[in-house]
């Protein structure tokens, strides 16, 4: 058998650990990714195929053609993300700081939906949501929709569905913050300064960044890129750059675009995401994350 | 809330892209639909290169397909296309094993799946495919498919006078319809308050909101063309932009609820639309659950599509392939077939074995399956685009859906 010097084991050794990973990134991920890239720049049409050409144009056009789709998408992520903040955050607050022995009933109940399928989730809101339905009428009677009014197929409908869909991924990394968070460093403020909104906003909500920037990501970046809410729940007029994606895929067989498509909005997103850590202080959220 | 409505939402919800007319309503198979979406998004990560593929329109040598065991063969089919003991009989008088999948939930999506191989000249390991017209048309362009030995299927002679003949296949050589179906008004009168006999009802300000739209726009916009009175077997691409423009204007005032593949049928069961450009096949199965729903044939027409069984280039079962063809057009078998399925059968004299048949009067009966000579006539095929109009109309229509 070969052996190998101390050094030289030392020196094997971390890519033997990150060696699975590695190769699961490589296959699944890079080279799908530059697949992908080669697909966007091949010109030509569904019936005779597609070659590759440096076709950049494909971006261009893709962009200009279905600004409103990207617009509409960040748009609808965007609120979605936000309202599952507000909605998420006294929920894991409560889960973690005044639950007590009911923590774990909290959580689980958080996650018990998600035992669902997603698609079979939303399904159950288009019924929900029927014209005729109960949620509807009820709506109805205190006038927040005319009497011709709907709730199914609008852009309510549509964020609402996302933001339904995605409120575990807020509520479970927040939870994990607030729960990490040394309960001493409250009372010390508390003892020396603060009231207990001061404590909140100077401790507690410092601390909880990481959560708050861990579960924004998670719900944003799927979010931007969800089309089964704006197809189930929507209309055309709701429809969100996922929804362009995959009817170029499946259905107009524009691989090119559709793969731009998909470039644009990674880059989109990536873009917004380094904003995102730059506003929230990233030092500070890596300082806090330890 | 109930299972088979949920059931029904997801398979719609799948079916929903794109020219699935197959009834699809509170039954299982949602899994697979899925996985060939998956599959096709695979396909088409490989890498899509081809050469440009000249279309020819090729002279038909004299084909054979000597006689020879049937074997293991494939049949290529859309969901809910057929009574499965069609199969099982026949296996068992021709012997071999058909290997039937329900695999084509969308023309194009199949077609993508599938392109690579048949631009290779390579076999797609499916010995009948069975396409819609416009699909069929391209394949018959490009070669994709090959010419049927007529001598093993003498039953043709029962194929119905008005399918005998059609603009991209005149004589038949390559393609034999399988079932045809109408698009017409699906509406529910309790809702309407009235009869629905026009296709400018669609546009009925009246009814804002409450009406789907087909986002195919064979079926849509020739739909709304027959409307205003012209005659869409011979559209020409101006007059297809024209109709969608019309769409595009109407759509922008709320007048369309959405536009939708099968999946209107969910909608308009549950009373959230009053009408829909719909799919006469669909409607019968509906009407078994909601029996206030009604189909009308519009006054000014109604477009008229056919699915048809086709042999791939390469195939490596012809004979197996010919004999089904065969057999499905004797009219026992046919009858069988249509009072499963629901649509227009491309087979003569069935009507009478149903109507004598027990059980089969009401469909023998029913004017959606058999619709009257009258209607018949008013019946028309889609037009023949060139392959950049049928994209430009395509692309057009994309833009007004949203997709």
């Amino acid at each position: 058998m070969l052996r190998l010097s101390l050094k030289r084991r030392r020196q094997l050794l971390p890519w033997l650990f990150v060696g699975p990973g590695l190769m699961w990134l490589i296959v699944f991920f890079a080279i799908p990714l530059l697949n992908q890239a080669n697909v966007s720049l091949q010109s030509g049409d569904a019936e005779t195929g597609y070659a590759f050409n440096w076709a950049f144009g494909t971006y261009t056009s893709a962009l200009s053609d279905y600004q409103t789709q990207f617009v509409r998408s960040l748009g609808y992520a965007a609120t979605a993300t936000l309202l599952d903040l507000v909605i998420a955050f006294p929920l894991a607050y409560f889960a973690a700081f005044k639950a007590g022995r009911f923590k774990n009933l909290i959580l689980l109940l958080i996650v018990l939906p998600f035992f669902t399928s997603y698609v079979l989730r939303t399904v159950a809101w288009q019924l929900i949501l029927s014209d005729g339905g109960w949620v509807t009428n009820r709506f109805r009677d205190v006038g927040l929709i005319g009497a011709d009014g709907r709730l199914l197929a609008s852009r309510t409908a549509v964020i609402a569905g996302i933001t339904y869909n995605f409120l575990p991924f807020m509520a479970l990394p927040l939870f994990v913050s607030l729960e990490k968070i040394d309960r001493r460093l409250i009372e010390a403020a508390t003892d020396l300064y603060a009231s207990r909104a001061q404590a909140f906003r100077r401790v507690t909500l410092p601390l909880a960044l990481p959560g708050i920037f861990a579960g924004s990501l998670l719900t944003f970046i799927p979010a931007c890129g969800d089309f089964i809410n704006a197809a189930l729940l929507g209309t055309s007029r709701q429809y969100m750059i996922g929804n362009v994606i995959q009817s170029k895929f499946l259905t107009i067989l524009d691989y090119p675009t559709a793969a731009a498509l998909s470039f644009i909005l990674m880059t989109l997103i990536l873009v917004g995401v380094l904003v995102y850590a730059r506003l929230l202080g990233t030092q500070q959220l890596t300082e806090a994350a330890f | 809330m109930s299972d088979p409505h949920l059931e029904q939402a997801l398979e719609e919800f799948f079916e929903a892209e794109r020219l699935s007319r197959r009834g699809f309503l509170g039954r299982a198979g949602s899994t697979g639909v899925a996985l060939t979406g998956l599959s096709a998004v695979l396909a088409a990560c490989g890498g899509v290169k081809g050469e440009a593929q000249k279309s020819k329109t090729t002279k038909v040598a004299v084909v054979s397909h000597p006689k020879t065991t049937i074997g293991d063969w494939t049949f290529a089919n859309w969901p809910l296309y057929i009574d499965k003991q069609v199969i099982k009989d026949f296996n068992k008088k021709f012997g071999g094993h058909c290997k039937y999948v329900e695999e084509i939930n969308d023309n194009n999506e199949f077609f993508g799946k599938v392109r690579q191989q048949l631009q290779a000249k390579q076999p797609i390991g499916r010995d009948i495919v069975t396409l819609t017209d416009y699909m069929a048309s391209r394949w018959v362009r490009l070669n994709y498919c090959q010419p049927l030995d007529k001598k093993n299927i003498p039953n043709i002679s029962n194929l119905e006078d008005n399918l005998r003949t059609i603009n991209y296949d005149p004589k038949r050589e390559f393609t034999l319809p399988w079932q045809s179906g109408a698009i017409g008004l699906g509406y529910n009168p309790k809702k309407t308050g009235r009869e629905i006999k026009s296709v400018k009802d669609l546009f009925d300000p009246k009814f804002k909101g409450r009406v789907t739209m087909l986002s195919e726009p064979y079926d849509s916009a020739n739909t709304v063309l027959l409307g205003d009175g012209v005659n869409a077997s011979n559209a020409t691409i101006d007059q297809i932009l024209g109709a969608i423009a019309k769409i595009d204007a109407a759509n922008k005032k709320g007048q369309f609820r959405r536009f939708t593949g099968n999946d209107y049928t969910t909608d308009l069961a549950k009373g959230n639309t009053w009408i829909a450009l719909a799919y006469s096949g669909d409607l019968v199965q509906l009407q078994s659950d909601n029996p206030e729903l009604r189909f009308a044939y519009p006054e000014e027409g109604a477009m008229l599509f056919t699915d048809n069984m086709m042999l791939p280039t390469k195939a490596e079962h012809p004979y197996a392939a010919e004999t089904m063809m065969n057999y499905v057009y004797e009219p026992e078998v046919a009858a069988t077939i249509a009072a499963y399925v629901n649509y227009i059968s491309p087979v003569k004299g069935i009507q009478d074995i149903l109507a004598n048949r027990k059980g089969g009067a009401a469909i023998a009966k029913n004017p959606l399956i058999f619709p009257s000579a009258a209607i018949r006539k008013q019946l028309h095929p889609y037009p023949a685009l060139s392959p950049k109009d049928e994209q430009t109309m395509q692309q057009a229509m994309a833009k007004v859906t949203g997709a």
